[in-house]
């Protein structure tokens, strides 16, 4: 099924004629593809969340349209009848390890497919592979979530929302406050559920690594706007650029850039550890080539 | 929560927002006191004028206050439609079984109606010009005779500051819980009374898990910085009464002699 999702013109206006009123989303137009791995990325505040928000409708915009697979979300749109919609794209919050309530972690997990109409059955099974999906053991399934370690709890949050089976995920800020070791498995499964469910990942992000090993695509935010779309490479071409954006380059970037102002001739800049290792070998058999 | 009004501090610099907190609290505990003694047209018509002139003077539009009005509407159409057909006397409109209207009822319900008008719009003018920390030090300053008799005001005063203090931490946890529940399909706020019972676990589980982890939170940060109750503890804002507060207090207690005089005995 297409999963294209399609700004058109949205502006968001929190708080609407009051004092308070503020702009979050200033006429964004954008499409994000089908299939793909798209990363937003942009300072605090600059509206990456109220954007991915209005993909599932939790907002609705306050002028313009959203399409999301065959929907159109209007400033009109109730809150009726937007089950099938928020079934389609799963949402994982900012530490949804907060979201956890039930007494089993099964249950927690069998949650999400139950509001939508799933027997008990039916539920229970996704849950079953939703937790397999995620490295979750199966003789965690009766303790309750709130005994789990935090890694444990997230990742049992994160198997609620993919009990669903969406086909677009947005992940917000999944890797904050985990250790390295959490970080590496949690994008490890974004990027499985990419490669091999064919998702459509949407990842909010401060971390520029991950843009780089794992987005085809970034989408950089700036008061309320889309300031760049594009490949990681081209987003990260230009290292003043992305200063100006209060965002950092990915740390292979930054050790290349470092390298060039010091006076080493790199001819780009790499964006992976790998291609750092080239460029450096390069320049370094490049200069006995000379002698 | 964006309609949300209760408790919302307008930044400013009016003579509203410069007056002491303790001088603003009683104050408006005065004129609720004085509002209870109006029970007439003229003595109505006084207070509305006064209150007038205080949202005037706080700089805070008037569309503003209404609504913060509109989520109690109901209550008040509740309480004045109450008033209206349970009250006896007057010239008699229309009745049936134990519902009657008649002149004095409709009018009783008419001041009702002001009478809640003002409450509300002496108490929006306070919490829209004190910021919540001001109020708890307003309590702590009015309170503190009861030091004498014993009575932990500062203890309350702490409580009630921590308390206004995590109002917006918790109304923004319950946001973000409300939302991830409904991305997993929960239906707030429609079906049935048993359903929506229902659906309300999911939130309160969390809400009052992530409470109780703020609580832990804060006390062991308190402790670790060497909080201790029964010390004096000194201030770094200190709110003192100014000539503002001498003028407002003059003119708030003219309008109240006035009331008494013109009200009907």
């Amino acid at each position: 099924m297409d999963q294209t999702i399609n700004f058109k013109e949205v502006t968001h206006t929190y708080q609407p004629d009051t004092p308070f009123a503020q702009n979050a989303l200033n006429q964004v137009s954008l499409t994000i593809a089908s299939g793909s791995f798209t990363a937003i990325i942009g300072h605090t505040g600059s509206g990456k969340s109220t954007l991915v928000q209005h993909i599932n409708a939790l907002l609705k915009p306050t002028m313009g349209e959203i399409e999301v697979s065959g929907r159109t979300i209007t400033p009109a749109t109730t809150n009726k009848n937007l089950k099938q919609l928020r079934k389609h794209v799963g949402m994982v919050f900012q530490f949804p390890e907060k979201q956890l309530f039930e007494e089993t972690v099964i249950k927690d997990v069998m949650f999400g497919p139950k509001n939508y109409g799933a027997s008990d059955q039916e539920a229970r099974a996704d849950a079953k592979q939703a937790m397999a999906l995620v490295g979750l053991d199966e003789d965690l399934q009766e303790k309750s979530p709130f005994d789990l370690s935090g890694g444990q709890m997230r990742r049992v949050a994160i198997a609620g929302v993919l009990a669903m089976k969406p086909e677009i995920l947005i992940l917000d800020e999944p890797t904050a406050g985990l250790d390295p070791r959490g970080h590496k498995e949690i994008m490890d499964l974004a990027e499985d559920l990419h490669e091999h469910q064919g998702m459509t990942i949407i990842l909010v992000t401060h971390q520029m690594d991950d843009v780089v090993d794992y987005a085809s695509d970034v989408i950089v935010m700036d008061q309320g706007k889309i300031v760049k779309h594009g490949r990681p490479q081209e987003i990260f071409a230009d290292p003043q650029w992305v200063y100006q954006m209060h965002l950092d380059l990915p740390s292979s970037a930054e050790f290349a850039s470092r390298l060039i102002t010091a006076g080493v001739p790199l001819k780009s800049v790499p964006l992976t550890i790998d291609k750092l290792a080239d460029a450096i070998v390069e320049v370094v058999q490049g200069g006995h080539g000379h002698e | 929560m964006s309609n949300f009004l209760f408790g919302r501090y307008l930044p400013g610099n009016s003579w509203v927002h410069q007056m002491s907190p303790q001088s603003k609290l009683m104050l408006s505990f005065y004129f609720v006191v004085v509002i209870f003694f109006a029970n007439n047209i003229w003595t109505y018509a006084a207070l509305s004028v006064l209150i007038l002139m205080v949202v005037l003077m706080s700089g805070v539009s008037i569309g503003y206050f209404l609504k913060g009005i509109r989520p109690l509407i109901w209550l008040i159409i509740f309480t004045v439609l109450l008033q209206i057909l349970f009250s006896s006397g007057g010239h008699v409109y229309w009745h049936f079984g134990p519902f009657s209207v008649s002149d004095t009822s409709l009018i009783n319900g008419g001041f009702i109606f002001i009478r809640f008008l003002l409450i509300i719009m002496i108490s929006t003018v306070l919490t829209l010009t004190t910021t919540p920390l001001a109020i708890a030090d307003g309590v702590q300053t009015v309170l503190r005779p009861l030091k004498k008799v014993h009575f932990p005001v500062d203890t309350l005063a702490l409580m009630l500051s921590i308390a206004l203090r995590f109002v917006p931490t918790l109304m923004d946890e319950m946001e973000t819980i409300l939302n991830a529940q409904r991305s997993r399909g929960v239906d707030f706020g429609s079906g049935s009374l048993r359903h929506r019972i229902q659906a309300a676990v999911p939130l309160l589980v969390p809400l009052f898990t992530g409470a109780i982890n703020h609580a832990e939170n804060l006390s062991t940060a308190m402790e670790a910085r060497g909080f201790t109750d029964s010390e004096h503890r000194s201030k770094y804002r200190i709110y003192r009464w100014q000539r503002k507060d001498t003028i407002s207090w003059a003119v708030f207690l003219l309008v109240g002699v006035l009331v008494l005089f013109i009200r009907k005995s």
